[in-house]
């Protein structure tokens, strides 16, 4: 396979359409200012890499990260404000009027960014609705430092190489200060924090169980866009030499949403695609005089109706014709779990957990030790407390009390994404894949550690990959494949982090007979290699098979403990859980 | 009592079935063996509506039904016990049964000796009849999702994956209570199942899928006896 590999990439040298996009990026920009020869062209051209960069920022916030922002007018208002108050009332330069503007753009989204981050959906919505109705009336009524409606006259553009006294000239500036911004939004994303932000935005849980700090990095994505936003507003407000509060209110708010959502919200492309758009479809509208904001509307409604990936989804659809998958470099290791502990030694103790939720108690005061080398199953009937253990261990529940010594040290009270860092891992019941990332990105985000370099994250998740014979399907898109793959995909994204310990929470649910066998396998496979194992199953011919020791559950405590052939002859395990013990055990 | 003709069914570009026929008759329990992407859960939901063929028909009591609402399938007397448990969470157990009847006109009275029958039959509900669905247990909501199928008192009950994620004693009740409906009430059942041992065992046949495909037919016991199904599905033999 590796040779076969090899061959393509030789058959087939190739330029990454990233740079290739770059190359024509600057072709178009070179030429754009010399198609527009109008002045009243040439400033629309100016308006439109403003609202470019303005809608690169959502890029960030809501396309990679998924969550809302309504602000954005706010941000974009914010550096307009700072360049055009430093340049003709503070006397500052331009360069340094900027470096303010985004330092106050910067506060505002960590304000915002931080304030929110345990809010989703339309509670985050309305939050950011209200944080930029709050800006429009400090904009319009501080009367005495932002001039109030009246607005603010006579801005100065910014000192360059070349003075940028004309129209043209500074349209080239602004397209400059577009293709960068897009440049770097294309680059983010998939850097480990954009790979970490899309992550989030699939499914949060799951981000934050293996490893991604999801408070942090929704943070950092509200101030990404922020600043991104105010630099939109301050070539803005040098462009026009003009500003006053209506250019930031929240229409704009809206306008620069439904610009992202028609461009194509997952790409830096489809957002100048948007952009772009947006800005001269009403131009080219206006002879139809009344009726222009109609068509403008019907026209949005349907590119959000028929193409829910905008405009740049369906480019990409057409394009994926010519595309050919990036060739991969097989692992230069085999993969490395288990940790380098002593056989035997004593990896997870339990003592006297409690989780009470209101009234009902799902686990009431269970104590057990896992061992290193050891496939401990956790079983008991429905509701038992299973999965709330589970839950405990990987600290997505808090515990009400009791203790959790996870290799000599407490966890209890730790984020879910530092108990991963300590060398926990898990899966989960219903999977929780990123549906809509590649195989290869989602066994990226599982391998990925704040220490080392984005090398060995590569090289951990190939590893992970070739382990669970997953090689030929890397660059499908996971919601694609079948579930027998899904859940081989979720397996190896937990192995990639390199785990000490793996809880499975009913591994073998909705497999054939075939496809059990071929589980039991690679879990045997994987303890041989010194993993750790604690699996909730309730397939008992399975965990008969590979589990070495069991501890069983009921109503929240603990009914039995021993090996796992102990505790499947134990009667009060047979009347409770596995009633025909012939039938339960497939003998 | 009910058939299906040279079934075509598509997700998008993607073939799901291409041209399935099989004929479940009254009174009978059926069970559909195949892996995981055979197309059995498209089957399913191909006959209670949720999907519409491209090519090919379903026939109830010989009348199409295949361009029909699942709402109005639902109406005449089948119902779906859809896999992965899709309970409304935001309502009670109580009120999740109560949903369940709702495809037909009844008693008040005849609801609660309904209710008492499926409290009978998975105690733990009647213990949590007040909890709302997404505060239970995976196992709990499989649990409210049979009883909830069991509500409509169906002709046809098609369940996809009864078995999944419960604990052996609840897996052995419910093939037991599938085996009692089939009796007593003289329910129609097509059973998609991974447990095929357990599956076959009630059934009176099954047809087994590949990739869209049926492969196979027959009598419970003879594919019991078939060596091809029991290495595949019942686990008669270790795997390569």
């Amino acid at each position: 396979m590796t040779t076969q590999r090899a061959k393509k990439s030789a058959a087939f040298p190739r330029v990454k359409p990233g740079y290739l996009a770059l190359a024509l990026g600057v072709v178009v920009v070179a030429l754009l200012p010399l198609l527009f020869t109008s002045r009243y062209t040439t400033n629309l051209l100016i308006l439109g890499a403003a609202w470019g960069i303005a809608t690169l920022g959502l890029v960030v916030v809501l396309g990679y990260t998924g969550q809302i922002s309504l602000a954005q007018a706010a941000f974009y208002g914010l550096g307009a404000y700072a360049v055009a108050l430093g340049t003709t009332r503070w006397g500052v330069s331009w360069w340094l009027a900027l470096v303010l503007g985004l330092l106050a753009a910067i506060l505002a989204g960590a304000v915002l960014g931080s304030t929110t981050r345990k809010l989703g959906g339309h509670y985050l919505a309305m939050v950011t609705i209200c944080f930029q109705i709050i800006y429009t009336l400090i904009n319009t009524n501080w009367i005495a430092v932002t001039g109030g409606p009246d607005g603010i006259s006579n801005i100065k553009r910014p000192p360059f190489l070349v003075p940028l006294n004309t129209a043209q000239r500074y349209a080239w500036f602004a397209l400059v200060a577009l293709l960068l911004v897009a440049a770097l939004v294309w680059w983010i994303r998939d850097t480990a924090l954009g790979r970490a932000m899309r992550a989030i935005r699939e499914n949060e849980l799951a981000a934050e169980a293996l490893g991604v700090d999801t408070r942090r990095v929704k943070v950092i994505a509200f101030i990404l866009s922020a600043v991104i936003a105010a630099l939109g507003g301050a070539i803005y407000a040098s462009g026009y030499l003009y500003i006053s509060p209506d250019s930031f209110n929240f229409d704009h708010a809206v306008a620069f949403l439904a610009m992202v959502l028609v461009g194509g919200s997952d790409s830096a492309l489809g957002a100048i695609l948007g952009a772009t758009l947006l800005t001269f479809l009403p131009e080219w509208l206006r002879d139809l005089k009344r009726i222009y904001l109609v068509i403008y509307g019907c026209a949005i409604i349907l590119v959000i109706v028929f193409m829910p990936e905008g405009l740049w989804g369906y480019v990409k659809l057409l394009g994926r014709r010519f595309a050919r998958p990036m060739v991969l470099p097989p692992a230069r290791g085999a993969l490395r779990v288990g940790g380098r502990g002593k056989a035997g030694e004593e990896i997870l103790r339990v003592e006297h957990l409690v989780k009470h939720f209101g009234g009902v108690k799902a686990v009431d005061g269970v104590d057990f030790t896992v061992r290193r080398g050891e496939i401990h199953a956790l079983i008991g009937p429905n509701g038992s407390g299973k999965t709330t253990i589970i839950n405990l261990l990987s600290g997505l529940y808090v515990p009400t009390a009791g203790r959790i010594h996870f290799l000599g040290r407490d966890i209890v009270g730790l984020r879910p994404n530092r108990i991963a860092h300590t060398g926990m891992a898990r899966s989960f019941q219903n999977l929780r894949l990123f549906r809509e990332l590649t195989v290869w990105e989602n066994v990226l985000v599982g391998a990925q550690r704040e220490e080392g370099s984005e090398g060995e994250t590569r090289d951990r998740a190939m590893a992970a990959i070739e382990f669970a014979g997953l090689p030929d399907r890397v660059h499908e898109i996971c919601r694609n494949l079948p579930y027998g793959h899904q859940k081989l995909v979720e397996l190896a994204r937990a192995l990639a982090g390199e785990p000490d310990l793996l809880l499975l929470d009913e591994p073998g649910a909705g497999l054939n007979q075939t496809e059990k066998q071929e589980l039991i396998q690679l879990l045997k496979r994987l303890n041989d290699m010194g993993l750790t194992i604690l699996i909730v199953e309730h397939d008992m011919s399975l965990v008969s098979r590979v589990a070495t020791c069991a501890t069983v559950l009921n109503f929240g405590e603990k009914i039995a403990e021993g090996t796992a052939d102990q505790v499947l002859r134990h009667p009060a395990v047979v009347e409770a859980y596995l009633g025909d013990r012939e039938v339960a055990l497939g003998v | 009592m009910f058939e299906v003709r040279d079934v075509h069914v598509a997700y998008g570009s993607v073939t799901a079935l291409c041209g399935i026929s099989l004929e479940v008759r009254e009174g009978e329990i059926v069970c559909l063996l195949g892996a995981n992407g055979a197309g059995k859960s498209t089957t399913l939901r191909t006959v209670s509506g949720l999907l519409h063929p491209l090519r090919g028909e379903v026939l109830l009591r010989g009348h199409p039904i295949h361009r029909l609402s699942a709402e109005a399938i639902a109406k005449r007397g089948i119902s779906h016990v859809p896999e992965g448990r899709r309970i409304f969470p935001g309502l009670t157990v109580r009120e999740n049964l109560v949903l369940g009847a709702s495809n037909r006109p009844m008693r008040r009275q005849e609801l609660e000796d309904d209710m008492t029958q499926v409290f009978h039959i998975f105690p733990d509900l009647e213990r949590l009849k007040h909890a709302l669905g997404w505060t239970l247990s995976g196992g709990q909501q499989q649990m409210l999702a049979i009883a909830r199928g069991l509500m409509a008192r169906p002709q046809v009950l098609l369940m996809d994956e009864p078995s999944l994620g419960l604990a052996p004693i609840l897996v052995q009740e419910v093939f037991r209570v599938i085996k009692e409906i089939n009796v007593k009430r003289g329910t129609t059942l097509l059973l998609v199942e991974q447990n095929a041992s357990m599956a076959l065992s009630v059934s009176h046949r099954g047809y087994v899928m590949e990739t869209g495909r049926i492969v196979l037919a027959g009598t419970a016991q003879d594919l019991l006896r078939d060596p091809q199904v029991r290495d595949a599905y019942l686990g008669g033999r270790k795997t390569g």
